[in-house]
């Protein structure tokens, strides 16, 4: 399969506040690097949790479409199992286990390994973060920001998912981190192959780093492309620069 | 006299560290603070009754079967009970504990009636001399079983992997999710472990005294060991178990029988009002 | 001031009322005489019910009323409510027992402990919040039935304290039908001070407090000081209906207090709907009723059957004890709001099929 995610015409809705997803399609190819653009509320993160199988959670649901991962319709399928499944889940908000340590939140995302694999699994996180190797018994809730999104991400990456789904990794952080955070992300993409979807509030630092990239406004793709046309195209400044007038929470 | 008392207490509280322990597992992982913890103690007990008494096991089967019958009862009420109700607010899920406890001893005295069972089991009776120290052999094996099981529980928690991805999910919900947990088998476990602690507790009282659904008061003292030893903190139910047990039975012998309940209900609101975190529990931050 | 205008609902309104009036004032007979408007009725149409029962239920009404106003409205979660009814037995105690004062002054004595009682049971409330203050209840109820299991034991009998047949004046209520003209004005009453105490500011501050303490300390609301009076009043009447409990029963012991007793209450308020006031009188209306079917229905099982006789017969209370937890659990899983809740969500269906055809 040339595809690993492919998003066909979704929509969803929350419980109490409506429509969140009108019609949704995207696609990230074979290790391809998609950002999600948009202001808030415009579904971003909406669309992250519909895929990662986190709506319920919130209370939300799938109204209409479809999402697979590599050919296997996944939509509805439980988090926990689309993590077995090959899907890497880094949410907004950093989510670490705080009161565990550095070793113990990667040995969680080890899980799925076979046990032979859990070694050589923490060894790659440890070199791509070496920050994490220094503070491995460390309880995770004394890091910084920076240190907890990197954590977040090697647990993610340490059971070698075949697609890496990334919500607003910069929120919070300084941008020298991010942009350090930003380029172990590169490596992780030309070493390993792995496709990323990438939701990114700051539109230029995500333009820099994908390939492609949709832009959602209230809900709705309205401009996609490569990153290079997204950049170019008039629709960006507003959204860019933070004008868009018509930005609104859902319905 | 007071090493008698005290070892006494200190017998005791074993078992209430056991129960206490099943409860804070409990609450750990689902949030739940389970009143009915005292009715799966008497639970245990007639368990114990029906395998020996009424079907006749041996010993050995027994146990598995008060074991694994409380594992599956704990299952079966976080799948049809605890799990709907998930993210509903505080009382609605303390009551349907305390409504589950009355459903619970309602079934079991209409089964088993009113009166108590006397519970014969092969475990040794018979008492140790240890100076002027009499010592029941039966205290004292539950004192140790409690503190194997207990001992079993820690190692487990924090050296298995299973330990740790319950660890994890007690921690953050949303995070284990994300991490491939499958929570709902982690809490449904921690139901199971919860019950099932509580259980060979109540197989325990059973004999000392008899399995009858009055066991449930003194289940339910697991409440303020928790509470005193820290709601959070897996060791501090133990000690607070330990401590509810040793001041049970000072208070029961120095000042009246009837006064252990209020004198550790009383040390429990004192607790509260200075330091309600518990002995050993973390402060949290902005009030409860 | 606006004027009262005569709309159809005000109309509606007091049809009810006086409707609801005419069968209240005629109720007694029908007890009484078994018969309604002459027709004799059987035991079984009548539900099992006598006088004595819908008195009890008066009485665990004003429980309900007083709990709800504390849960369901000011959002105080509280499982120590049988404490506030030992408040009220153990005053009606001191004061008519030992020191001989009138009836109705002994209830207003029984109403006072119980609000300073109660102010004290609520002060944790200022330093720990939601789990932890439960807990403080519990513990505060374990603390006042201590006191009045030592007070009943060192003055009284081990069996229990007995009490005199109130009287006002010469007159004695010592006949069901006394006892209901008695309780059934003052539970009409308690149910309209809470529903105008809810209405006022203060009230409506209260609810606030609940839905969202942030919000409503951030406007001014002292919370603190609400509390300690919505525990207060509501002890108050709980120990009211204490010490009204104690006079019908004429002996009482400690055991009658014990946490079961505080839970029946519970179990009445989420089947009635927490926050609804006339939903409690309606848990505590099923509360009552539910013994009595289940008491009807053992003769006419026909004993042919061991096992219905055991369950119907042998253990009946034990039976009764098992719907009713089942019917708080089924309540809380699928109709949270209770009656009050499932009446409002019925009623909005009935105006949208209304306004549809």
């Amino acid at each position: 399969m040339s595809t690993v995610l492919d998003i066909q015409h979704l929509s969803v809705a929350y419980n109490r506040k409506g429509f969140a997803l009108e019609d949704v399609s995207m696609q990230v190819p074979q290790g391809g690097i998609v950002a999600l653009l948009g202001a808030n509320g415009a579904g971003k993160s909406t669309l992250i949790r519909a895929v990662t199988g986190l709506l319920d959670l919130h209370h939300g649901q799938i109204s209409g479409g479809q999402v697979h991962m590599l050919g296997q319709l996944v939509s509805g399928m439980p988090a926990h199992r689309l993590v077995r499944m090959g899907m890497g889940q880094v949410p907004e908000g950093r989510l670490v286990f705080k009161q565990l340590s550095v070793e113990d939140n990667l040995l969680v995302g080890a899980a799925v390994l076979p046990r032979s694999q859990i070694k050589d699994g923490l060894d790659a996180v440890y070199h791509l973060f070496p920050r994490l190797l220094e503070r491995r018994s460390q309880a995770a809730g004394w890091m910084s920001g920076g240190e907890q999104q990197m954590l977040a991400l090697g647990r993610a990456m340490i059971s070698k998912p075949k697609l890496l789904l990334v919500d607003e990794l910069s929120l919070g952080l300084a941008p020298l981190i991010v942009i350090e955070i930003y380029k172990q992300l590169r490596v992780i993409g030309e070493t390993l192959g792995t496709a990323m979807l990438v939701v990114e509030q700051n539109a230029n630092l995500a333009l820099s780093f994908a390939q492609s990239a949709y832009l959602l406004q209230q809900g709705r793709v309205v401009l996609s492309g490569s990153a290079q046309e997204v950049a170019a195209s008039p629709e960006m400044k507003p959204s860019y620069l933070g004008e868009d007038k018509t930005v609104k929470g859902t319905a | 006299m007071f090493e008698q008392v005290f070892f006494s207490g200190l017998a005791l509280g074993s078992i209430y560290g056991l129960v206490a322990l099943g409860f804070a597992v409990i609450f750990k992982a689902t949030d739940v603070f389970n009143f009915a913890q005292g009715m799966f103690v008497v639970c245990g007990a007639y368990f114990a009754v029906t395998a020996m008494s009424i079907l006749q096991l041996p010993f050995h089967l027994a146990i598995l079967f008060i074991v694994g019958g409380a594992a599956l009862l704990g299952v079966l009420i976080h799948m049809v009970l605890i799990q709907p109700l998930s993210g509903r607010p505080m009382l609605s899920v303390i009551m349907l504990t305390i409504a589950l406890s009355i459903a619970l001893r309602s079934f079991i005295e209409i089964v088993f009636g009113p009166q108590g069972r006397s519970l014969t089991t092969p475990l040794p009776t018979g008492v140790l001399m240890l100076g002027s120290v009499r010592i029941s052999y039966l205290h004292l094996t539950a004192a140790l079983v409690s503190w194997v099981c207990m001992a079993g529980f820690g190692l487990f928690f924090r050296f298995t992997s299973v330990g740790l991805l319950m660890r994890a999910s007690a921690d953050n919900h949303e995070a284990a999710v994300v991490s491939g947990v499958n929570v709902n088998t982690m809490n449904r476990l921690a139901w199971a472990i919860g019950c099932a602690l509580a259980a060979v507790g109540g197989l325990f009282l059973g004999q000392l005294q008899i399995a009858s659904t009055e066991l449930e008061g003194i289940g339910l003292l697991a409440l303020p060991a928790v509470v005193i030893g820290g709601m959070q903190s897996i060791p501090g139910a133990i000690v607070g178990g330990l401590l509810v047990g040793i001041i049970e039975q000072m208070a029961s012998t120095y000042i009246s029988p009837k006064s252990s309940d209020v004198v550790i209900y009383v040390l429990l609101l004192l607790i509260l009002l200075v330091r309600p975190w518990g002995l050993f529990g973390q402060r949290e931050l902005g009030r409860v | 001031m606006a004027k009262t205008v005569n709309t159809p609902q005000s109309n509606r309104a007091w049809l009810w009322l006086v409707l609801w009036g005419a069968v209240l004032a005629y109720l007694p007979t029908v007890m009484t005489e078994r018969a309604l408007f002459g027709i004799p009725l059987t035991n079984t149409q009548l539900l099992n019910l006598g006088l004595t029962q819908i008195n009890l239920m008066l009485i665990s009404m004003l429980g309900a009323l007083s709990l709800n106003y504390l849960t369901g409205c000011a959002g105080l979660i509280s499982i120590g409510h049988a404490a506030f009814f030992a408040t009220g037995a153990m005053a009606t105690a001191i004061f008519d027992n030992q020191l001989g004062l009138p009836f109705p002054l002994v209830l207003l004595a029984a109403a006072l402990a119980g609000a300073l009682v109660g102010t004290l049971a609520g002060l944790p409330s200022l330093r720990v919040r939601g789990l932890y203050f439960v807990l403080s209840t519990l513990a505060v109820h374990y603390v006042v039935t201590y006191v009045f299991l030592e007070y009943q034991f060192k003055y009284f009998d081990v069996v229990g304290i007995p009490y005199a047949t109130p009287r006002i004046g010469s007159f004695e209520i010592n006949t069901p039908v006394r006892w209901y003209v008695l309780l059934l004005p003052l539970v009409i009453l308690v149910f309209m001070g809470l529903r105008a105490s809810l209405k006022s500011r203060e009230g409506r501050a209260m609810l606030a407090m609940r839905d969202h303490e942030l919000a409503a300390t951030a406007m001014g609301v002292d919370v603190r000081f609400l509390r300690l009076k919505a525990f207060g009043l509501s002890s108050a009447i709980a120990s009211l209906a204490g010490a009204l409990f104690a006079y019908y029963l004429s002996n009482v012991t400690s055991e009658a207090f014990n946490i079961n007793f505080a839970i029946q209450f519970i179990a009445m308020i989420i089947i009635g709907g927490m926050g609804s006031l006339s939903g409690s009188l309606v848990g505590a209306a099923i509360w009552l009723l539910l013994p009595s079917i289940i008491g009807g229905l053992s003769p006419d099982s026909g004993s042919n059957n061991e096992f219905l006789n055991k369950l119907l017969v042998e253990n009946r209370a034990q039976l009764v004890q098992l719907i009713f937890s089942l019917l708080v659990i089924v309540f809380l899983i699928f109709a949270p709001g209770g009656v009050a809740g499932l009446s409002i969500r019925l009623k909005n269906r009935w105006t949208a099929w209304r306004n549809a055809a």
